[in-house]
């Protein structure tokens, strides 16, 4: 009996029917549809123990506690210690970014050489064996954008065993308030008491928001014993929290200082500087109400107020800085220490104070003489030939947070050998010939001493909470490992030793410094200050054409060291940036003046550049200024960054302050004309 | 007309019932792949010869949360160094505890991320309720892995967690397991 095609037929039938009475139809659904939920790109959750683990944010100067939750042994979120006196609990919106940032498309895998203009792969001896040959009777320079931590100091004491005094820090608000306070021939670190202030006058700098330890300040404003005014040109994040904003012209918070000082002195108050009687009746007969009021755009009558208010507090405060936390002068800071001074509220509960500094590396030079330096001065001298052979670069991305970056491009381009330590592939790693990444802050150790604006000397140290991730190295083990290579002691064979040892020096040890930061109360006292009157004469100079630019800083929007963080894109306004174009803010006067229009694209044309923005029209700003966001225009980076808005460090136009021959860019003033 | 019957009737019943063997016999052992352990761990000499009690080792935590299997870390709080005269300890000691690498242990049970079960709720049951009983095993049961899902066979379905919740007085809303 053969089987034919009906038969053949009915035998598939009587398999398909059967096949309904045997799992494999309703399994394989099933199996199919779970196995549909598994994409293998579908994250999947890692359990383990929750545990909590201390560490310290490097992702801006401020120097916050973070308290790192992790699952097992992977960090998950950071949040704010509550045990540490700059944190608190608090945390800003980068902090709140630091575990993903671990993770961060843009970090660098491990060491890379450039090779006719593309980057390949190299081990870390290699990497190690090209720097001390290219070190080696070599003119070196360096520059850090960590201010305050001891990496910085093992970089700095290498440089000089070297025999190179060209160690810079990015410039910085700690820098020319260094510079200052020492042309005023005062001692230590300056600082600000809030937490023991009952009238805080801020002067230009954007404390709440992105201004020195943020959260420390955001700390100290929410238990204030009494008043915080803010005096600066736009309605910042500080400016729109504080008991009362007053509106100032970008760059001229060092006049109204004067205006207060004038008032002060009509009072008949004084200060112990040596040149007293000068310094008096120079403010007298220059920086008189109506001169104040026509530089500053605040009316005598609210100047004399404020004197008023700061002579009936008991402890007031006049804190000054840079609105957008860099690009001031001397003339700020000196006009700032005078208000100060002439309230009597130096080294004063509430007021201003004078911290003790520390080192232990022997050859490093003290952080105050290295903040005499300029890196910018340094820039000018390399254009005009002076010969350098090599640049290590160390957590700072000058060719984007500079000035006029194009330019400072261009004097780079002039140094052979460069080297990056960045952990993300910015701006300027891209420019140099080695990028030898940096382990993420949470995978290294790290310390933070005393960092700028706070009113305690205070020592934090932060050992790794995760393995590194990626083949990158600690950057003073790798100093460390190349000064051995070169015959050079710097007096310790690891990180960790240094750590210790300012611990040590501390009078305490890593191992409690990591679990608690040290602080102490130690206020440096003053013998004979003065202040030499050529620097107050800045204040007197005619401005230039245009109209005033006010950078604004935003944590959120990243910083001169980390560009928008992937967490934080969302959370960038639709009036700060739309699909390419970020925006500037004027105000309805301005918009009609400059015949601006909502949306309307515009170029502005500063000194040394140009950048394209778009205008929205808001109240936030005050007349004849225009506001513009800084941390746009990234040309490296990631997805998260490159390519959004444009770069405003482009149109700042710098210029060099008589007296402390520091260079200035806070009085930039631009054309607008349309794009 | 007969032949045409016959003709019919035989091959749908040799379909039908080569399906129902295929269906029960084949399909199981093929969409099934056996796993052994990554380690041949002996639960028999941990209890009955080290007399360790099952909280010993598989812990509830501080906050609640079940600790499941232990990791290497606490596994080496005995095993730093090789104790016995068992391959398999030496290749534990050797491979993992010396490498600082978590055993990718195959779990019978595992669920989904999408559920959360929580075993301090269910801890009035007798483990065996749920797992096999592995805790008297001198070598671990065998692992049978779906080759579609990619999840163990024992692992248990949602009908059978809603199943026993509904014969216990326990509520099957959605938010009880899915959060």
């Amino acid at each position: 009996m053969g089987l034919d095609r009906r038969g053949f037929i009915t035998f598939l039938v009587g398999g398909a029917v059967g096949t309904l009475f045997t799992p494999v139809p309703w399994k394989l659904a099933d199996d199919v549809s779970i196995w549909s939920q598994n994409w293998p790109w579908i994250p999947k959750l890692q359990y383990g123990a929750r545990s909590e683990a201390p560490s310290l944010c490097k992702l801006c100067p401020g120097g916050c506690g973070l308290s790192v939750h992790k699952v097992g042994k992977r960090p998950v979120t950071a949040q704010g210690n509550k045990n540490h006196p700059l944190s608190q609990g608090g945390v800003c919106p980068l902090g709140s970014s630091a575990v993903q940032l671990l993770y961060r498309p843009a970090r660098v895998k491990g060491p890379l050489k450039k090779n006719n203009g593309r980057f390949e792969a190299i081990s870390w001896e290699e990497a190690a064996q090209i720097v001390a040959d290219n070190l080696k009777g070599k003119k070196i320079a360096a520059l850090s954008g960590d201010e305050n931590g001891s990496a910085s100091e093992v970089l700095a004491g290498f440089l000089k065993l070297l025999g190179s005094d060209d160690f810079y820090f990015m410039p910085s608000d700690a820098q020319v308030s260094q510079r200052a306070w020492s042309l005023m021939e005062g001692k230590g670190q300056l600082g600000f008491d809030l937490e023991n202030s009952d009238y805080v006058l801020i002067l230009g700098a954007d404390i709440l928001s992105s201004w020195g330890p943020v959260v420390r300040n955001q700390k100290a404003f929410a238990s204030r014993k009494g008043k915080f005014v803010y005096a600066g040109p736009v309605q910042t994040g500080t400016a729109a929290t504080v008991d009362k904003w007053m509106p100032v012209y970008p760059g001229q918070e060092g006049v109204l200082a004067l205006g207060i000082c004038y008032y002060l002195l009509k009072m008949g108050k004084s200060a112990s500087l040596k040149n007293f009687g000068l310094v008096r009746d120079y403010i007298l007969s220059k920086y008189t109400p109506s001169v104040v009021e026509a530089k500053t755009g605040v009316s005598a009558a609210q100047v004399q107020k404020l004197a008023q208010d700061l002579v009936k507090a008991s402890a007031p405060c006049v804190l000054v800085g840079s609105d957008f936390g860099q690009g001031s002068g001397a003339f700020e800071w000196a006009s700032g220490i005078l208000v100060n001074l002439l309230l009597g509220t130096l080294n004063q509960k509430g007021g201003l104070v004078a911290l003790p500094e520390n080192k232990v590396i022997t050859s490093a030079p003290w952080r105050s003489e290295l903040n005499q330096k300029s890196f910018l001065k340094f820039l000018d001298e390399v254009e005009q030939g002076k010969a350098v052979d090599g640049l290590l670069v160390y957590e700072a991305n000058p060719l984007y947070a500079l000035p006029q970056p194009e330019q400072v491009k261009t004097v780079l381009e002039k140094i052979p050998f460069k080297v990056s330590f960045s952990t993300f592939l910015d701006e300027t790693a891209m420019a140099c010939d080695l990028i030898l990444p940096a382990p993420h802050f949470l995978e290294r150790f790290d310390d933070a001493y005393t960092p700028f604006g706070v009113g305690q000397e205070i020592y934090s140290v932060a050992a790794p909470v995760i393995e590194p991730i990626f083949s990158t190295k600690s950057t003073p083990d790798f100093i460390l490992e190349v000064a051995n290579k070169l015959g050079v002691d710097l007096g310790f064979a690891s990180f960790e030793e240094v750590l210790q040892a300012k611990a040590e020096s501390l009078g305490t040890d890593l191992e409690s410094v990591s679990a608690e930061a040290y602080t102490s109360d130690k206020w440096l006292a003053q013998n004979s200050l003065s202040l030499p009157v050529e620097i107050l004469a800045t204040g007197l100079e005619t401005e230039g054409e245009g109209v005033f630019l006010a950078p604004v800083a935003r944590n959120y929007l990243g910083n001169t060291k980390q560009a928008l963080t992937p967490f934080e894109v969302v959370v960038v306004k639709e009036f700060e940036l739309q699909k390419k174009d970020f925006y500037i803010q004027v105000n309805k006067n301005t918009a009609n003046k400059l015949k601006l229009k909502q949306n309307g694209k515009v170029k502005l044309q500063g000194a040394g550049g140009e950048c394209v923005a778009r205008v929205n029209i808001t109240e936030t700003v005050m007349n004849d200024v225009i506001a513009a966001p800084l941390g746009f225009g990234h040309q490296a980076w990631d997805e998260f960054a490159k390519g959004k808005g444009d770069n405003l460090f482009k149109v700042l136009s710098v210029k060099e302050e008589k007296g402390s021959g520091l260079k200035v860019w806070n009085r930039s003033q631009v054309k607008v004309v349309r794009a | 007309m007969a032949k045409g019957k016959s003709c019919v009737v035989l091959p749908f019943l040799i379909g039908f019932v080569g399906a129902l063997i295929v269906g029960w016999g084949l399909f199981p052992k093929l969409l099934y792949s056996e796993k052994a352990q990554p380690i041949r761990f002996s639960h028999k000499v941990h209890v009955e010869d080290q007399g360790m009690a099952c909280d010993e080792c598989h812990t509830f935590r501080e906050d609640g949360s079940f600790a499941g299997i232990p990791t290497t870390e606490e596994c080496a709080e005995c095993h730093a160094e090789v104790m016995g005269e068992d391959p398999a300890e030496a290749k534990f000691v050797e491979e993992y505890v010396n490498e600082d690498r978590e055993v990718p242990w195959l779990i019978y049970q595992k669920q989904p991320d999408n559920v959360f079960f929580s075993h301090i709720a269910h801890q009035d049951f007798d483990c065996t309720t749920c797992h096999p009983d592995v805790g008297n095993s001198d070598t671990p049961p065998v692992y049978y892995e779906n080759k579609i899902s990619g999840y163990s066979k024992q692992t248990m379905k949602m009908w059978q967690c809603e199943r026993c919740h509904a014969q216990n007085g326990a509520s099957n809303a959605c938010y009880v397991c899915h959060k």
